[in-house]
């Protein structure tokens, strides 16, 4: 039995081991946080015309994403009604319907079973094909081009789910007015940790680039001392968090200022957008919310100054397949996109001079976690407690400075609740713009 | 036309035992230096305008193979030139770089070396399969297997101690989904 009193205390900031090494919770995890939150399925760009498809995961749960003739997307479980075979196998393509390869039944676009082999002789023509069609994901949401879907009906509509994240997310998705794509092709990895690691980083750990990534820049400029917000320790930041979601990032100078690590090509254009940009969300959002890391609860990270979007799928408590993609402004011209798409994958790519680093720590945290006296010892997620403020610098929400793990206790305070199966109707504080606080005096306590 | 290199209309090919030989004691030395970790070494054997990629890959039915592998403006691993391939080696060699401090132990095993000439050019096509072992801290080891398609360009061997540089890599891995927590050792 899982005593659930004992995994997280978001209030004093504590998590223990457990969380990212026990089966059984890594079961409930499954069911009650992946089963009953919005899960990133795939980009516009991804899915070009009608019959354009990709599978991708929801937890551990195939899905084939898919373009309807009408342009709308749907996704269904990639799992055959028949036999459990997985229906399609090809990673992404263009077809007109899904044929299981086991016994020939096939799917339309929008997973209904089309048609059964020897069905006159085999089923005496009395099988009912509208019963027995793929599973559906009964809800899929279109936020700006980005498509995520639930398995649970009684999930919040996906606006509200993401509640004042929507202001850090838009900071990115929604700055041009022809919006972003992918650049074609996802970057696929193993990394053997739990996923919360790298969710809960991307959502709240400003703090450990100095250390982890302290080689980082070396790959990247023959500048043996550069200027940049990672190596000012006074540089000004702010961290958010709201319904287990979480952002941070450095504040600059101004809206559009020359980082390190971009080219004067990206320099350049980025500056010719400059109105553009302050026009959609503003200089002052746009020079707070440039350089940041993001995760939007529970396996969705992007990084806004390096370009990269992914999914954490976990793969058991120990393990996660990390698919990432590049994105860039949809009318840059081909070499901007391209710079910006070898900026990508030299900072985060399984070969990045920062994520190398990342995929280091989680591993060796994993290993370490077999001790049994290592998994009973409580890990510090207490960094400024007492320090939030809402609404603070013009940033909406729960925030503090960015050097703080606000967000992660958010991350855990949302995890627990999802975990516990608590309906969506009693999560902590849940409302519709609203935010997990961790304000006594809102009346919140852990 | 080379008299020295031949190609049949198939994949055999048959070439001067010289070059034969050049070529694979190149590849051989080139392994060995990335093998010792003298990455700062092992770097100049590529060309100035040198492109060294490392594309991904998907999974794709047998009609759609010729997209199973990533175009040049799509997701690679690695889309470097000189000058962001010596910030790769610089950065392994700082003592700083955490997923190669301490360092990997790794073993190349590159095999099959099938050489032809570049169309109107001096420069040899080489591919070459290979078997990257990669041994981590305590337990942790990596499988890296491949064919990589080379280009050398003849060198100055009294000047350089070589007598190519490369001047094109690409390395196409079998994986798809990499089963590796990072890639911070050269192909």
């Amino acid at each position: 039995m899982i005593d659930f009193t004992d995994l997280v205390d978001p209030e004093h900031g504590w998590v223990s081991p457990q969380i990212y090494t026990d089966p059984e919770i890594y079961e409930r995890e499954l069911q009650h946080v992946f089963g009953r939150s919005w899960l990133f399925l795939a980009h516009d760009s991804q899915l070009p015309k009608p019959g354009s498809f990709l599978q991708t995961y929801m937890g551990e749960d195939p899905v084939l994403v898919v373009r309807q003739r009408d342009g709308s997307v749907r996704a269904f479980l990639n799992q055959c009604r028949h036999r459990g075979m997985r229906i399609c196998r090809s990673e992404a393509g263009v077809s007109k319907a899904f044929t299981c390869t086991y016994h020939g039944w096939s799917y339309d676009l929008a997973g209904n079973l089309i048609n059964v082999p020897l069905e006159e002789r085999a089923y005496h023509s009395s099988i009912d094909k509208k019963e027995w069609g793929a599973m559906k994901v009964p809800r899929v949401a279109n936020y700006r081009g980005f498509y995520f879907g639930t398995w649970s009906e009684e999930t919040p509509e996906f606006d509200a789910y993401l509640g004042d994240m929507a202001f850090y997310f838009d900071a990115i998705v929604d700055r041009f007015d022809s919006g972003l794509e992918f650049v074609k092709g996802t970057t696929k990895w193993v990394i053997d940790c739990n996923w919360k690691f790298a969710s809960e980083q991307f959502a709240s750990d400003m703090y450990h680039t100095q250390s982890a990534h302290a080689s980082a820049l070396l790959a990247l400029t023959d500048d043996p001392n550069p200027i940049g917000p990672l190596n000012d320790p006074n540089v000004p930041g702010r961290q958010f968090s709201g319904n287990g979601h979480g952002s941070g990032g450095y504040f600059l100078p101004a809206p559009v200022v020359k980082t390190p690590e971009m080219t004067d090509t990206m320099f350049e254009w980025f500056k010719s957008r400059e109105e553009e940009m302050v026009a959609r969300i503003g200089a002052d959002r746009l020079s707070k919310v440039s350089i940041t890391h993001n995760t939007i609860f529970p396996n969705f990270s992007w990084l806004g100054a390096h370009s990269t979007m992914r999914v954490w799928h976990p793969r058991g408590p120990g393990q996660i397949e990390v698919w990432a993609w590049t994105y860039v402004p949809k009318d840059a011209p081909p070499k901007v996109k391209n710079e910006i798409r070898e900026l990508t994958q030299r900072t985060f790519s399984p070969a990045g001079s920062f994520e190398t680093d990342d995929g280091e720590n989680w591993t060796e945290i994993q290993q370490v976690l077999r001790g049994s006296q290592a998994r009973r010892n409580r890990l510090h997620t207490a960094m400024g407690v007492g320090y939030e403020e809402r609404d603070a610098f013009g940033l909406p929400g729960l925030g503090n400075d960015v050097y703080s793990e606000t967000a992660a206790r958010g991350f855990y305070r949302h995890w627990l609740d999802m975990l516990t199966g608590k309906p969506w109707s009693e999560i902590q504080k849940w409302t519709p713009n609203g935010n997990h606080g961790e304000l006594r005096d809102e009346g919140v306590t852990a | 036309m080379n008299a020295d290199v031949t190609s049949c209309p198939s994949t055999y090919r048959t070439v001067d035992p010289q070059i034969q030989h050049s070529v694979e004691q190149f590849l051989y030395a080139e392994a060995e230096l990335l093998d010792q970790h003298r990455y700062l070494e092992w770097v100049e054997l590529f060309a100035e305008d040198t492109h060294y990629w490392v594309p991904t890959r998907m999974t794709r039915p047998n009609r759609e193979r010729h997209l199973e592998v990533a175009g040049e403006d799509e997701a690679a691993l690695i889309d470097d030139d000189k000058f962001f391939l010596r910030g790769r080696a610089r950065r392994y060699s700082s003592g700083i770089s955490w997923s190669e401090e301490p360092p990997s132990r790794t073993r190349r095993l590159i095999t099959n070396i099938r050489i032809s000439r570049r169309a109107e050019s001096s420069d040899l096509e080489v591919r070459s399969n290979f078997y990257v072992y990669r041994s981590r801290l305590e337990r942790h080891q990596d499988w890296f297997v491949g064919e990589r398609f080379d280009v050398l360009r003849t060198a100055d061997i009294n000047t350089t101690g070589y007598p190519y540089v490369i001047a094109a890599r690409k390395v196409i891995l079998e994986q798809t989904t990499l089963l590796c927590p990072s890639l911070s050792i050269f192909l």
